[in-house]
C-alpha cells in the first residue's frame, strides 16, 4: 500500500480536509462577523466540486472495504453540486443577525453529512455502509432541529432521529441475517455466496426497509411531511435532494451487486412499492396548502418514479436513475430556493400567500414555473427527459402496466404542480407579497439550477455519458 | 478464565442485595399515616413535585463525556498491539486523536465546556 | 444442562421481563432504570460466550455513558413527575397483533435456517486480536471504519453543540 493509493479516496479526503479547514476557520472568526467563514467554506466546497470532475483512478482500497470507479465519482459529483447549491441558498438565512454565530455548526454538519454520503456510496462492506449511513443521518437530525426558536423545528429533529434510529435498527437486523447466511460482510463475498432462500429474503426485506426509510418510499414515508415542514427550508431542500439521492444511489449499487441473485425477490417488491409510493404521494400532494408539505409529498412521488429505474437491473436502469437524480437536484432545489427566498423575506409558507406573486416578483415566479414544469415532466425541460428515460427503462424489462400506471400518475401530478403556477400567475390577491430582492448568492444558485434544468435537458451527451459509465460498471461486475 | 465464576458473582451480587431488601421489607415494622409521607415533620406543607428540570448544560457535558468514553474503548485494543504493529498503528491513532482533539478544541473555543 | 445454560435462561427471562417493564412503565425514569437491567443482561451474555472485551465495553459505554445520557435527557424534560399517557386500547391491540405476527414470521424463518458452525473459538478472541484487526489495512482489517468513527464522533459533538449550547429566545 502506497500513498498514491490514497488518491482513490480523493473526494472523501478532500472533504475531510475541508471540514478541518472550516472548523479551524470557525474558531478564528469572531461571533459577530462570520462572513469570512462563509466565503472560505463556499470556496473550498466549490474547489472540491470542480476537482471532482478531474479524471480519477478506479479500484479498491483496504481489501475491498472501499470501492471507487467512474460511476461512483459521478454520483459523488452530483451530491457535491447539490451541497454547493444548498450552501449558496442558505447564505441569506445564515447571515441573519442573531443567526450568524451558529453559522460554523451549520456548515460543518452539512459537510460531515456529505462525507458520510460519500463513504456510504463507496462502501464495499456492510460495516462501512452502516457507518456512512449514520454519518449521513445523525448530523441531519441536528440540522433539522437547528432553529431553536421554533418548536416545529425541534419536533422535526426528534422525529427524524427517532425514526432513523428505528430504521437503522431494522437495517442492522437484516444485515445480521445476511451475515449469518453468507459468513462475510464484504459486498463481493456476499454477492458470491448469497442464494435465494426464505432466510436471505427476510434479510433483504429488512435491509430494504431501512433504506426505504431514507428514500421515503411509501410504507416508510410517515416522517417526511412533518420533518420537511418543521426543518429550516434550506435543510429541507438538502434532505430532499442529497440525502434521498445518496440513498437511491447506494440502493441501486447494492441491489445490483450484493443482492443480484435475489433479483426475483426484489423485483416484485420494488414493483409494488412503486405503485403505492407514486399514488399515495400524488394523492396527498393534491391537498397540501403549505409549500413545504406540498414539496414533501411531491418528493415522495418523485422517489416512486426514481424506483422505475431501479427495477431495470441493467446499465440503462442505473443510468436513468443517476440522470433523474441530477435533474431532480436542479428542479427541486430551484423550487426550494424560491420557497426559501420568500420565507426568508416574509416568513410565509402557504401556497395561498403566493397568489399574485407574478405581479410583484416576476423573475422568481418564472424560476418557480420552470422548476414546476421540470418536476411535472413537461417537455422540453430536463424533467421530461428524466421521466421519459425512466419509463423506457421500466418498459425495456416488460413492465408495461407499471409504466402505464406511472404515466397516469404523471398526469395527476401535472395538476398539482400547475396549481402552484396558477396561484402565482392567475389568482388575484388584494395584498400580494411585496417586491423584494433576494441576495446575490441565492440569485446565483437559482441561475445554476435553471441552467442545469435546461442544459441537462437539451444536451444528449450527459445521458449518453451516464449510460456509458453504467454499462462499464456492469461489465466490471462479471 | 472461569467465566461461570464471574457470572455467578454477578448474579450473587444481585441476589444478596435483593434478598436484603426483601428481608427488610418483610421484617420491618410498617406504619402508614399521611404525616409520614411528608418531606418534613414540621414547617409548611410541600407544594408540587420534588423533581426539578435539569439545565441543558448537563446534557452537553454528558454527551462530550460519552464521546471520549467511546474513544477510550478504541484506545485499549490499540494500546495492546501498539508495540507489535509499530509505526502504522501509531500513525493511525494520531489521525484518530487529531480529529477528536480538534473536536475538543472546538468545544472549548465555543464555550461548550464552560458552566454558565 | 450445565451451569452456563441455566444462567442463560435465568438472564433471558430477566431480560424479557425488564424489557417489557421498560416499555410499559408510565414513569420515564423507571423505564430508564429497567433498561439498565436489560443492558446488564447483555453484558452477562457477552461474558457467557467469552467476549470479555465486549462485556467491558458494554459496561463502560452503555451503562456508564449512554444510560447516564438517557437519564440526563429525561431530567431535561419539564413534565418529569407526571405519568405518561395511557395508550388507547385499540392502538395497543393493533401494536400487539403486529408485533406478535412479525415476531412469529421472523422466528419461524430463523428456525428453518441451518446455521453454519463457526470454526472460530470464542475464548481465543483476545484484545490483541481485536487491536490487530482494528488497525490492519489489509483485507479483513478495519482501519477505515476506525478512522471514520472519529469523524462520526466529531460530527456528533458539533451536533450537540449546535443544539444545546445556545439559549433560545422565547417561544413562537
Amino acid at each position: 500500500m502506497s500513498f498514491s493509493d490514497f488518491l482513490l479516496m480523493r473526494n472523501e479526503l478532500l472533504l475531510v480536509a475541508a471540514a478541518v479547514i472550516i472548523l479551524i476557520a470557525d474558531m478564528s472568526f469572531s461571533d459577530e462577523n462570520k462572513r469570512g467563514l462563509y466565503n472560505i467554506s463556499l470556496l473550498t466546497m466549490i474547489i472540491i466540486t470542480v476537482l471532482g470532475f478531474l479524471p480519477a483512478p478506479s479500484g479498491k482500497l483496504f481489501g475491498g472495504m472501499y470501492i471507487t470507479g467512474d460511476i461512483y465519482i459521478l454520483m459523488k459529483n452530483i451530491l457535491n453540486i447539490a451541497t454547493v447549491i444548498v450552501l449558496l441558498q442558505s447564505r441569506g438565512w445564515l447571515e441573519k443577525p442573531g443567526q450568524q454565530k451558529r453559522m460554523g455548526e451549520f456548515i460543518l454538519l452539512l459537510v460531515s453529512v456529505l462525507i458520510g454520503m460519500s463513504y456510504m456510496i463507496s462502501s464495499g462492506h456492510f460495516i462501512m455502509f452502516y457507518l456512512g449511513m449514520e454519518l449521513a443521518t445523525i448530523p441531519l437530525a441536528a440540522l433539522a432541529a437547528y432553529e431553536l426558536n421554533k418548536s416545529k423545528s425541534a419536533e422535526a429533529g426528534i422525529k427524524l432521529i427517532l425514526l432513523a434510529a428505528f430504521s437503522s435498527g431494522i437495517l442492522l437486523f437484516g444485515t445480521s441475517l445476511i451475515y449469518a447466511a453468507a459468513g462475510t460482510l464484504y459486498f463481493e463475498g456476499v454477492m458470491a455466496i448469497l442464494d435465494s432462500t426464505a432466510f436471505t429474503t427476510l434479510g433483504l426485506i429488512l435491509f430494504f426497509a431501512g433504506l426505504g426509510f431514507k428514500i421515503s418510499l411509501v410504507p416508510f414515508h410517515l416522517w417526511t411531511a412533518d420533518v420537511y415542514e418543521g426543518a429550516p427550508t434550506n435543510v429541507t431542500s438538502f434532505l430532499s435532494v442529497a440525502s434521498k439521492g445518496a440513498a437511491v444511489f447506494i440502493l441501486v449499487i447494492i441491489l445490483n451487486t450484493v443482492f443480484k441473485s435475489l433479483n426475483d425477490v426484489w423485483d416484485p417488491m420494488v414493483y409494488a412499492l412503486i405503485i403505492i409510493t407514486i399514488t399515495i404521494g400524488n394523492l396527498f400532494a393534491l391537498r397540501q396548502r403549505n409549500i413545504k408539505r406540498f414539496l414533501a409529498f411531491s418528493s415522495i412521488a418523485q422517489a416512486g418514479f426514481i424506483m422505475l429505474g431501479v427495477i431495470n437491473d441493467g446499465g440503462l436502469g442505473m443510468a436513468t436513475v443517476i440522470y433523474f437524480v441530477l435533474v431532480y437536484v436542479f428542479s427541486n432545489l430551484a423550487a426550494f430556493g424560491v420557497a426559501a427566498a420568500i420565507e426568508n423575506e416574509t416568513g410565509k409558507e402557504s401556497i395561498d400567500d403566493y397568489n399574485g406573486f407574478y405581479r410583484t416578483n416576476p423573475r422568481l415566479s418564472l424560476v418557480m414555473m420552470l422548476a414546476m414544469f421540470s418536476l411535472a415532466g413537461i417537455p422540453p425541460f430536463a424533467g421530461f427527459f428524466g421521466k421519459f428515460f425512466l419509463f423506457t427503462a421500466a418498459a425495456e424489462k416488460g413492465y408495461y402496466i407499471l409504466t402505464l400506471i406511472a404515466v397516469l400518475n404523471t398526469i395527476i401530478s401535472l395538476y398539482y404542480y400547475l396549481l402552484v403556477i396558477k396561484a402565482m400567475f392567475i389568482d388575484k390577491n388584494g395584498a400580494p407579497i411585496g417586491y423584494f430582492k433576494s441576495d446575490t448568492a441565492m440569485q446565483v444558485s437559482l441561475v445554476i439550477c435553471i441552467l442545469g434544468i435546461i442544459v441537462t435537458g437539451f444536451t444528449s451527451g450527459v445521458f449518453d455519458y451516464m449510460v456509458n459509465l453504467s454499462q462499464q460498471f456492469f461489465l466490471t461486475l462479471q | 478464565m472461569d467465566k461461570e465464576a464471574l457470572i455467578l458473582f454477578f448474579l450473587s451480587a444481585i441476589a444478596i442485595v435483593g434478598i436484603g431488601m426483601l428481608l427488610s421489607w418483610l421484617v420491618a415494622p410498617k406504619s402508614k399515616n399521611i404525616q409520614k409521607k411528608e418531606a418534613y415533620e414540621c414547617g409548611i406543607p410541600t407544594v408540587g413535585s420534588s423533581y426539578m428540570q435539569f439545565r441543558v448544560g448537563y446534557y452537553l457535558f454528558a454527551i462530550i463525556f460519552l464521546i471520549f468514553d467511546v474513544e477510550t474503548v478504541f484506545i485499549f485494543p490499540w494500546a495492546v498491539v501498539m508495540k507489535s504493529m509499530g509505526m502504522t498503528a501509531f500513525i493511525e491513532i494520531i489521525i484518530f486523536f487529531g480529529i477528536l482533539g480538534l473536536g475538543l478544541l472546538y468545544a472549548w473555543k465555543k464555550n461548550a465546556l464552560r458552566w454558565d | 444442562m450445565n451451569a452456563l445454560t441455566i444462567i442463560f435462561y435465568i438472564m433471558a427471562v430477566l431480560m424479557v421481563v425488564f424489557s417489557i417493564m421498560a416499555v410499559t412503565s408510565r414513569k420515564l425514569l423507571r423505564a430508564a432504570i429497567y433498561l439498565l437491567f436489560v443492558l446488564i443482561g447483555v453484558a452477562v451474555f457477552y461474558l457467557a460466550v467469552d467476549y470479555m472485551f465486549l462485556a467491558a465495553v458494554q459496561v463502560v459505554v452503555y451503562m456508564g455513558g449512554i444510560l447516564v445520557l438517557i437519564i440526563f435527557s429525561i431530567l431535561l424534560t419539564s413534565h418529569l413527575g407526571e405519568r405518561l399517557q395511557v395508550v388507547k386500547p385499540t392502538t395497543m391491540l393493533f401494536a400487539a397483533v403486529l408485533s406478535l405476527v412479525s415476531a412469529g414470521v421472523v422466528i419461524s424463518v430463523i428456525n428453518g435456517f441451518t446455521f453454519i458452525t463457526s470454526t472460530f473459538e470464542g475464548d481465543k478472541l483476545t484484545v490483541a486480536h481485536i487491536g490487530q484487526q482494528l488497525l490492519s489495512y489489509d483485507q479483513f482489517g478495519y482501519v477505515l471504519p476506525f478512522e471514520v468513527i472519529s469523524i462520526l464522533l466529531l460530527a456528533a459533538m458539533i451536533a450537540a453543540i449546535a443544539i444545546a449550547k445556545y439559549k433560545h429566545q422565547g417561544k413562537s
